[in-house]
């Protein structure tokens, strides 16, 4: 009983941070039908920036802070460089944030080296029963549920928020009324940029990131968020806390090596389950 | 040119061919693709190390990486766009993973001590007989190639780069040419992969890295999906490219880092720039240009209408 | 003076062209109708006034402030009828008020019972009701409706055409009229022009139009 509390909400940490990942991803992609492959850059850019500040001295929090929004400027820049210039397709830009990612490697490798780095977070356990769980697991769930309430805040009451919404729900109507789509294109790119920066700074301390840790963060990211067919935070998150905690009783239970490999094969079987429900839709349709 | 180059630059010219094919009449971007090299070198190596002829696992790599994809692809197929990209680096995840924990794989370490390759008694050793192999393989992919596109079914697949749904309706059974050449396409990296491991003389599952998958992308990218020449010279300059940039960053006074920013750096700011100002690739861009200068240089003539481009045109959101 | 003017516009989308020297005008508080075929240009028309659509050549100039009831309503599905109408206030976000969209309710006061519901789940009539809501939020000097009647029950078009003429009468404000069924935009505008294959072919006072043979021909079918 111990070890399943640990291990639950050991997994509930780590699925926040896929979630915030994958909310990171459905913002970009409600407004420009990109699927932004450089999400899981975001972590792994503000995790390191994160270890490296609090290295130079900067306070907690501060670090972290700082750390996210370099993320969000970096987010702004791919959203530049992937839909920027006019016309570029859905497809084309999923290819140039895969470049991106590239050159981040190369900045990334030259920053801070080829190996896994961490950063302390909250130390210390607190006892539930007689399971130990980590502080830091706390503050994750804690800061993720903070985020996204903000985040339906911001989606269902401000004006901003709404004029989002408009531009995902039709975007020629939005240009119509005179919303620069484009420019709120950019502004999901940053807001995406943070939420992976968020992701990052939490989730360093409990996982060790490298370089190269991009393409993990980016596949769990992106099996949460296909779970709401990437336009639902709401179920981005669902799918990700399913994730989180699958991947941590796979590997409390059966064998750590295995965890992935279940939380993709679950990604496989939900794309393939919503690609076999939206083929009889379309065949009732045409019926 | 090191001759050793050449060899890997033919077997991802072998690679890139197929993804092209699957990528420009398909449609469909695979981030996947090196599973089935793998799948074909681990064959190889497995038919070899257990004292069974050599010949029979060069053989038997292009087939079971076909079957494999065949039979993977039946329900992936059904996924396109962004979900079937997706899709395939999460089935090179798995086989990575899977891969690397198996005992009859030989787990992370891989299997060592393939023997060389022997067919009819004349043993491959050294770089020349494997360049001459590979040469050999590249050509009757290239042949296989241009008989599927130029074949009825192939006019078929062109329908399907531009329109999946105009060409269903058309008649094209779209779900059944689409299984074809993602099968073809694996098949090819399947031989490929069975060549590198009898050249390399072991297989291990950091051989076959999601960045390898990566690679081929760029590689038919920055060539141009949908034609033959386009992935030879993307697979040519790619790996050319990679080549000096490691020359230059191992030199006397550069940090030991440097060859790994250098080629990722390059990297991304090539494809990027290919895929926003060359959309169609080099080779398209550099004969429609060809054709419009050069050879009629008094007439304008449109694009040439055969060479589909990466996008498919569903995927374009912009309504104007 | 024109709310709207347009000299020699010129679109084209890949090969095709759409407008070919189109030129057209809008005085404050007219109500001018562009009638015309389909595929004949009058959405290019609609888009390039609005500034959706940049034209290869020519001039487009809009005095004041142009709204737009788009063809097929185009609402944001997802939102409910007040946030659809808080929308249409975005050119003049700067300015809280006009988010207010109170006095919408005043003038169709039809919308009030739906302010709460997805836009997505209304009539086709209700949607157009919104649409011209949207339209009015953003205060506009001239409201471009591109097909008032294309979906909509005769009754339904009448009861929106009847609103038009009171918002014209009461605000001032003018109208650029589109549509299929000539008939109907000659009754309501006062001018109209007649846009066949890109090109402006007739134009003139409606009673002109009607009076005209081609015209009558082509777009009013046999006068009983």
């Amino acid at each position: 009983m111990s070890d399943f509390l640990q291990y639950l909400v050991a997994g509930l940490a780590v699925g926040c941070g896929f979630a915030l990942l994958a909310s990171g991803l459905v913002a970009v992609h409600r407004v420009t039908h990109v699927v932004n492959f450089a999400q899981g850059m975001f972590a792994v850019v503000a995790g390191l920036t994160a270890g490296s500040l609090l290295s130079a001295g900067l306070p907690h929090g501060a670090a972290e802070l700082l750390a996210v929004l370099v993320a969000g400027a970096v987010g702004l820049l791919v959203g530049l460089i992937a839909t920027g210039k006019p016309g570029t397709s859905a497809q084309s830009a999923l290819i140039v944030t895969l470049g991106v990612g590239f050159v981040a490697y190369a900045v990334e490798i030259m920053i801070w080296g080829d190996n896994p780095r961490s950063h302390p977070g909250l130390r210390g356990s607190v006892q539930i029963a007689d399971a130990y769980v980590q502080k830091q697991s706390f503050l994750v769930i804690g800061v993720t549920a903070v985020v996204f309430t903000l985040l339906g805040l911001f989606f269902t009451r401000t004006y901003l928020g709404k004029a989002f919404t408009a531009c995902a729900s039709n975007p020629y109507a939005a240009r119509a009324v005179g919303i620069d789509v484009t420019r709120m294109g950019l502004i999901a790119f940053a807001l995406g940029g943070m939420l992976g920066g968020a992701a990052g700074v939490l989730l360093t301390p409990l996982l060790p990131i490298s370089y190269n840790s991009d393409v993990l963060l980016i596949t769990s990211g992106f099996a949460a968020a296909i779970l709401g067919g990437l336009t639902r935070p709401g179920l981005a998150l669902v799918g990700a806390l399913i994730l989180g905690v699958a991947e941590s009783m796979v590997a409390g239970y059966l064998d750590a090596s295995y965890q992935t490999v279940v939380a993709l094969l679950l990604m496989l079987a939900i794309m393939i389950w919503q690609a076999s429900q939206r083929t009889s839709l379309t065949e009732e349709a045409a019926r | 040119m090191n001759e050793s180059v050449l060899v890997l630059l033919l077997l991802s010219a072998i690679v890139v061919t197929g993804l092209s094919m699957l990528m420009g009449y398909a449609g469909q971007v695979s981030l996947g693709q090196a599973s089935f090299t793998m799948i074909g070198a681990y064959t190889a190596a497995l038919i070899a190390t257990h004292g069974r002829p050599t010949w029979l696992g060069l053989l038997a790599a292009p087939f079971v990486a076909t079957a494999a994809a065949a039979l993977i692809g039946i329900p992936l197929l059904r996924l396109r766009g962004h979900r079937l990209a997706f899709a395939t680096l999460a089935v090179q995840l798995v086989l990575l993973s899977v891969v690397g924990q198996q005992a009859w794989t030989g787990g992370d370490i891989g299997l060592q001590g393939i023997p060389l390759l022997n067919i009819g008694g004349y043993e491959f050793s050294g770089d020349r007989p494997y360049i001459y192999l590979a040469l050999a393989a590249l050509l009757l992919v290239v042949l296989i190639t241009r008989n599927v596109v130029a074949s009825r079914p192939g006019r078929g697949l062109r329908a399907l780069a531009t329109s999946e749904v105009a060409a269903e309706s058309s008649g094209v059974p779209v779900a059944t040419y689409k299984l074809v050449v993602f099968s073809l396409s694996a098949g090819f990296a399947g031989l490929a992969g069975g060549i590198y491991a009898f050249y390399i003389g072991y297989v291990s599952p950091g051989s076959f890295p999601v960045l390898l998958s990566f690679e081929y992308v760029v590689m038919v990218v920055v060539g141009g999906a949908g034609t033959i020449w386009g992935a030879l010279a993307g697979a040519t300059a790619i790996t050319l490219l990679l080549q000096w940039l490691n020359d230059l960053g191992t030199r006397e006074g550069m940090p030991a880092s440097a060859p790994a920013v250098l080629s990722y750096a390059v990297y991304g700011v090539l494809l990027i720039l290919v895929v926003l100002f060359l959309p169609r690739g080099l080779v398209p861009s550099a004969t429609s240009w060809w054709a419009r200068h050069v050879r009629w240089p008094r007439r304008r003539t449109s694009e040439p209408a055969d060479t589909p481009s990466t996008a498919p045109k569903e995927m374009h959101y912009e309504p104007n | 003076m024109n709310v709207i003017e347009a000299e020699d516009l010129v679109v084209r989308y890949g090969t095709a062209t759409a407008l070919d020297r189109v030129g057209l005008r809008v005085a404050a508080g007219e109500l001018v109708a562009l009638i015309g075929p389909n595929g004949a240009g009058k959405s290019s028309l609609v888009n390039t006034v609005l500034g959706i659509v940049r034209p290869e050549s020519g001039r487009v100039a809009v005095h004041g402030r142009a709204a737009l009831v788009p063809e097929g309503r185009q609402l944001f599905g997802d939102l409910t009828v007040d946030d659809n109408l808080a929308l249409g206030a975005w050119r003049r976000r700067r300015d809280s008020k006009a988010r207010d969209t109170g006095k919408v309710y005043e003038v169709l006061p039809g919308l009030v019972r739906l302010r709460k519901r997805r836009a997505g789940s209304l009539s086709g009539g209700e949607q157009q009701m919104v649409a011209f809501g949207r339209a009015l939020m953003a205060d506009p000097d001239v409201v471009v409706v591109d097909e008032l009647s294309l979906g909509l029950a005769p009754l339904v078009t009448a009861d929106l055409a009847a609103q038009l003429r009171t918002l014209n009468a009461e605000r001032g404000m003018a109208v650029l009229l589109i549509e299929q069924n000539a008939r109907l935009a000659l009754d309501l505008c006062s001018r109209g022009y007649v846009l066949e294959a890109g090109r402006i072919r007739a134009e003139g006072t409606a009673a002109e139009l009607t009076a005209s043979a081609e015209v009558a021909d082509a777009y009013l079918g046999a006068v009983l």
